[in-house]
């Protein structure tokens, strides 16, 4: 293949490609067409979990709170506002000009529906495990008003019902008596600012504009969905102009494509972090090198992790040393870090009899550039990596057997700036991603939950995030920053909590 | 890539009786396609060999800060990497010289896996017949029907990633070919005066295979094991590029072509090169295996 | 004959039920589907509910067990992305890759048929050689590759045919185009030795005698009793068709069975890999059966000439 031809050629084939399309088509029909490598195959958020599930869901549903990504406060959204009756039952109140997609107005009857529903053993809802820890029942009071009565006291309620539970009619999975829990998995009825004209799973969504809708209304008519596995195909599409909108681009793709006129780059922050776990419980090895605590230090002086963030994630990434993102509530900074010193590391690993280093097995599934870079570092001071990268279903049905030593994690905690969204499900005793085997810290992270007072949470925390630093049962790694190419016609905007929000984009 | 007809190499035999191995070298030396095809082979084998010494850098050794270099014939290339770096900084013609080596360390184990399973049953196959022929055709068939996506998938996983994994799985993938031309030719010689007399003579069906069958298929081995050669090639290839073969970071063209599919568009080489190489390996193994049928058989080629 | 079908028929059973026993242990071993529905970012609650949802929790043989019994009152179960009967997925998805593998197939026939005659019209001719490097070309040249190059050039540097998908016919093109071309060097050479052999028989030699010259009536004569054994091999490529659209299929983005295989793999979807398996099984069979049978047909016109 003749380069300087293909050089040559190549103004002339962006050209072309730009006149061959249809240019400008999606903005004239006022339809946004975005791509989605995961597959789309149910509609309904109660009954899913995976991120482009969440993307979709705040078009087509709301729920009683928002929380603004900006200030991470609680907005009213179906609730107009609550009260805290004591310490375990609060009264929300209901706008009454909710609409469902079918045209019916949502009553308090709904919203008590729904919350139990999720709650039953038999609604067997995604939600069902987070909300139930928390919620006994829900009680409508008035025409306009629900109670809500806790189990115990629940630091994070707010965030659980803007995030987590989608409101659903009376009956939606149960009409009739027969509990049919995909009701609303393709043919959903929300009451979002978007409705569902047309889906066929795995393939292409279409949502149109809910004129009904109770707040400010999207500025795009239409957005259509299609569901496109392969990054290389979506750039393809970008590039012929098929699609105007994909995100989680890898950066090189991103900054390549972003250059040419056929596509704007975007980057923005997100909340996800990578990290290292380490082995230090010994379940893989009672008597292995990570159980000591020297060597685990010595692989978090290893790792040259700011480098990994500026050239293999770019963006706002930045390295981090604590097991949280830097802007979630009580992760303090002010634990101990390791900053990047080979010699350190070497030393160190002398000092743990291991000065011709050992041979570590290590797991990753995402950003194969990352787990090569990581690899290198530990390789560089010694030890000896036998890199196992798989797909995360492997990965994480190896770490349940107890068979991984050590392994790239990533965690995006849900969105939510709270260290409680990064803590339990990594350091709690019932969790197979814990593998410090500290007893004590996981009783710490679990009583952070069961206060109110936003002091001692953040007390807590920073006793367990020292801890944690301490003993380097983690390498925490870096921030991600969040990728995104899109038409040049169109306005994204980007919050800070690295979740898209397609409802907001308009045309320029 | 001359191919001669067949008929022109009955010619000098007539004209001067030569023993077989004469005979053999002289139509090796005739024969175009054979001559490339092993020239390939030797050059890319000898590449193979010495990529310690013609490599210009260690094909292991990252520089983050100095990754997707573009390469010399682009203006902001250099000398120092006449193909550029990968995504994480590593001399990609370095890398794309060590895949030699796993591309062909693979090749020929995979080939010999296949070949030590598919000669065995094949040779049993057709010596015995009845229900041992039954039993080897359904694992014929149960062979052919299993993906080997999953199998590929589940081995790695299970064994752990490494290269003789891999040698393994493409080896038990691929033994069908040998299979159906030992059985045939086994069926055949079995009936044949020569063996009837071995077996009356007293000769156990393992002497008789050994000194008796054996021997008489090695010419057809060999041609199978050529063509197996770059089947195995190309597998390891798809294999790796669907993340199931070769695992980071020892260099593979399969899995060089999967991380360069990301900028396709941008960096073409990144797809181009590594899709080359295999392509001229495994031509060269398929033009040496074309040579040797017809150098060894020329009456049976098709 | 009756028999013999029987025979293979049973045969394919045998080994669907085999392998997919087989596939149904390696998956499980090597995956969790659980995980695998939940997500990347999926708590261990979510996860263990997931499990017991699906019945996942019991232990492997109650559940291949159980999956048998169903198979043999003819279901295949449910798959657990989809929320729809296999055997519906698999209906929907057939006909885009029945489309695509009858494409190849006649990229294939269009290629090497008039290649493989022209060459043995003119042996040793620069045509010849063409064919023949055509040959050895298509046989050394990756699949995935082929499609990525397939791509660069003809969807994207000249934008004459989409990237992917599959609603039109054009889309169909650049995938059935990859895709027939790995069968081309088979039937090429069959076609050539095929119809070498048959013009130095004896038939043919008589008609020369009798004057008919190069004809273009001997051609076709001679074409068409060449062709009969490429008839057979056509059938068993069809077969292998289904299998090679994993790849082209996954690069081309086409919903058909063979993406839905490759995804379902990686994705762990047991009972649709499982029912793939059966189908893959018998349309293999099924395939290979059809050339035994033509060739059954065939054999005594071909020595009689």
């Amino acid at each position: 293949m003749n380069y300087f031809i293909k050089r040559a050629l190549a103004p002339t084939i962006l050209a072309a490609a730009l006149t061959a399309t249809p240019a400008l088509a999606q903005k004239s029909d006022d339809t946004l067409r975005v791509a989605l490598a995961e597959e789309i195959l149910n509609l309904d958020y109660n009954y899913t979990t995976k991120r482009e599930y969440i993307i979709l869901a705040q078009m087509t549903d709301t729920t009683l709170f928002d929380l603004d990504p900006t200030t991470q406060e609680f907005k009213p959204a179906v609730a107009t506002g609550y009260e805290y009756a004591d310490d375990t039952t609060i009264d929300v109140s209901l706008r009454d000009d909710v609409k469902f997609h079918d045209g019916s107005t949502l009553s308090a009857e709904d919203v008590a529906y729904t919350y139990n529903w999720i709650i039953r053993e038999d609604s067997e809802s995604n939600a069902g495990g987070t909300v139930g820890r928390w919620l006994d029942k829900a009680e409508v009071t008035g025409p306009n008003t629900v109670r809500f009565h806790l189990k115990s006291v629940y630091p994070l309620v707010l965030r659980d019902m803007a995030q987590r539970i989608m409101l659903r009619k009376v009956g939606s999975y149960d009409a009739g008596g027969t509990i049919d829990r995909d009701a609303m998995a393709q043919h959903l009825i929300g009451t979002g600012p978007y409705k569902v004209t047309s889906f066929e799973p795995g393939q292409e969504l279409v949502l149109e504009r809910f004129e009904d809708f109770f707040g400010e209304k999207p500025a795009i008519q239409k957005i259509v969905v299609r569901n496109i596995p392969d990054v290389g195909t979506q750039q393809a599409e970008m590039m012929s102009g098929g699609i105007d909108w994909m995100f989680k681009v890898p950066l090189d793709l991103a900054e390549s494509l972003g250059a040419t006129p056929l596509a704007t780059h975007l980057s923005g922050p997100d909340l996800r972090i990578a990290f290292i776990v380490l082995d230090a419980a010994g379940y893989t090895d009672a008597d292995g090198p990570l159980t000591n605590v020297k060597v685990r230090q010595a692989i978090n002086h290893a790792l040259n992790k700011a480098e990994m963030a500026k050239y293999l994630i770019g963006g706002s990434a930045e390295a981090i040393h604590t097991a949280c993102h830097p802007a979630q509530f009580g992760c303090d900074q002010s634990v101990q870090d390791y900053p990047y010193d080979p010699e350190a590391a070497k030393a160190l690993l002398a000092e743990a009899g291991f000065a011709d280093g050992f041979p570590l097995e290590l797991w990753a599934y995402r950003d194969k550039p990352v787990a090569e870079a990581v690899s290198a570092d530990l390789t560089a001071v010694g030890i000896d990596v036998n890199l196992r990268y798989v797909k995360l279903e492997s990965l994480n049905q190896a770490r349940a057997a107890q068979d991984i030593p050590a392994y790239i994690g990533t965690w995006g905690s849900g969105g939510t700036a709270d260290t409680a969204a990064i803590a339990r499900i990594h350091f709690a005793d019932d969790t197979d991603r814990n593998l410090s085997g500290d007893a004590a810290l996981a009783t710490e992270v679990l009583a952070a939950e069961q206060t109110s007072d936003q002091n001692e949470r953040a007390k807590i925390y920073t006793n367990a995030l020292t801890t944690i630093a301490d003993q380097a049962y983690w390498a925490p790694l870096f921030t991600y920053s969040a990728n995104y190419l899109v038409s040049p016609d169109l306005e994204f905007p980007l919050d800070p909590d690295g979740l898209p929000r397609l409802q907001n984009s308009s045309w320029k | 890539m001359t191919q001669t007809d067949a008929f022109t190499f009955d010619a000098p035999e007539e004209a001067e009786p030569m023993s077989p191995g004469q005979l053999m070298r002289r139509r090796a030396l005739n024969h175009t396609g054979f001559l490339i095809g092993s020239g390939i082979i030797v050059t890319l084998a000898l590449i193979a060999i010495f990529a310690p010494l013609i490599a210009p850098h260690d094909p292991f050794v990252q520089s983050l800060s100095s990754r997707m270099l573009p390469p010399v014939w682009d203006p902001a290339g250099s000398w120092d990497h006449l193909l550029g770096t990968d995504q994480n900084g590593r001399d990609y013609l370095s890398r794309l010289i060590y895949g030699t080596r796993v591309s062909i360390s693979i090749g020929l184990g995979a080939a010999t896996v296949g070949l030590l399973i598919g000669v065995t049953l094949g040779v049993v196959a057709g010596y015995f017949g009845g229900w041992v022929d039954h039993a080897v055709s359904f694992a014929l068939t149960a062979q052919l029907a299993l993906p080997g996506l999953l199998l590929a998938m589940a081995l790695v996983f299970i064994i752990g990633p490494s290269i003789w994994v891999v040698i393994g799985i493409i080896g038990v993938l691929h033994w069908t070919y040998y299979l159906v031309v030992t059985r045939a030719a086994t069926q055949r010689l079995r009936n044949l005066d020569f063996v009837a007399a071995a077996t009356a003579s007293g000769a156990t069906p393992r002497q008789v295979i050994w000194h008796e069958i054996l021997p008489n298929l090695i010419p057809q081995i060999i041609v199978i094991f050529t063509f197996e050669l770059g089947i195995a090639i190309l597998a390891e290839a798809s294999l790796s590029f669907l993340g199931v073969g070769i695992q980071p970071p020892t260099p593979s063209w399969g899995l060089m072509i999967a991380e360069g599919k990301q900028a396709m568009f941008y960096r073409p080489w990144l797809v181009v090169l590594p899709g080359l190489s295999l392509f001229t390996l495994v031509i060269g193994a398929n033009l040496m295996g074309d040579g040797l049928r017809d150098i060894t058989a020329p009456e049976g080629r098709n | 004959m009756l028999k013999y079908i029987l025979l293979r028929s049973l045969l394919a059973l045998a080994v669907a039920f085999t392998v997919s026993l087989a596939a149904f242990f390696l998956l499980n071993v090597a995956t969790d589907p659980a995980q695998a529905i939940a997500g990347e970012d999926a708590t261990q609650e979510v996860v263990d509910m997931i499990r017991a949802r699906y019945g996942l929790d019991q232990p492997l043989p109650v559940r291949y067990f159980e999956w048998l019994g169903g198979v043999l009152r003819g279901d295949f179960g449910e798959s657990y992305y989809w929320h729809k009967p296999v055997a519906e997925l698999v209906a929907e998805r057939a006909g885009v890759t029945i489309t695509l593998a009858l494409a190849a197939l006649s990229v294939t026939i269009l290629i090497a048929i008039p290649l493989g005659a022209l060459a043995a019209l003119n042996p040793n001719s620069w045509i010849d050689r063409m064919a023949l490097g055509v040959a050895v070309s298509a046989q050394a040249v990756p699949n995935f590759w082929l499609g990525l190059i397939m791509i660069i050039l003809f969807a994207v540097m000249i934008p004459i045919f989409p990237v992917s998908g599959d609603d039109t016919w054009r889309h169909f093109v650049l995938p059935a185009f990859v895709l027939g071309a790995s069968s081309v060097p088979a039937i090429m050479r069959l076609t050539r030795t095929g119809l070498i052999e048959v013009m130095g028989a004896d038939y043919i030699r008589t008609a020369r005698s009798k004057g008919f010259r190069g004809g273009a009536l001997l051609r076709r004569h001679a074409l068409r009793n060449a062709l009969l054994p490429v008839i057979s091999v056509l059938a068993v490529q069809l077969g292998q068709k289904f299998g090679g659209s994993v790849i082209t299929e996954s690069i081309f983005a086409i919903n058909g069975l063979g993406r839905l295989a490759l995804e379902s793999i990686l994705g762990a979807d047991i009972p649709t890999v499982q029912m793939l398996i059966f189908v893959f099984a018998i349309v293999f069979v099924a395939m290979n059966l059809l050339a035994d049978i033509i060739n059954a047909i065939l054999d005594p016109r071909i020595r009689i000439g």
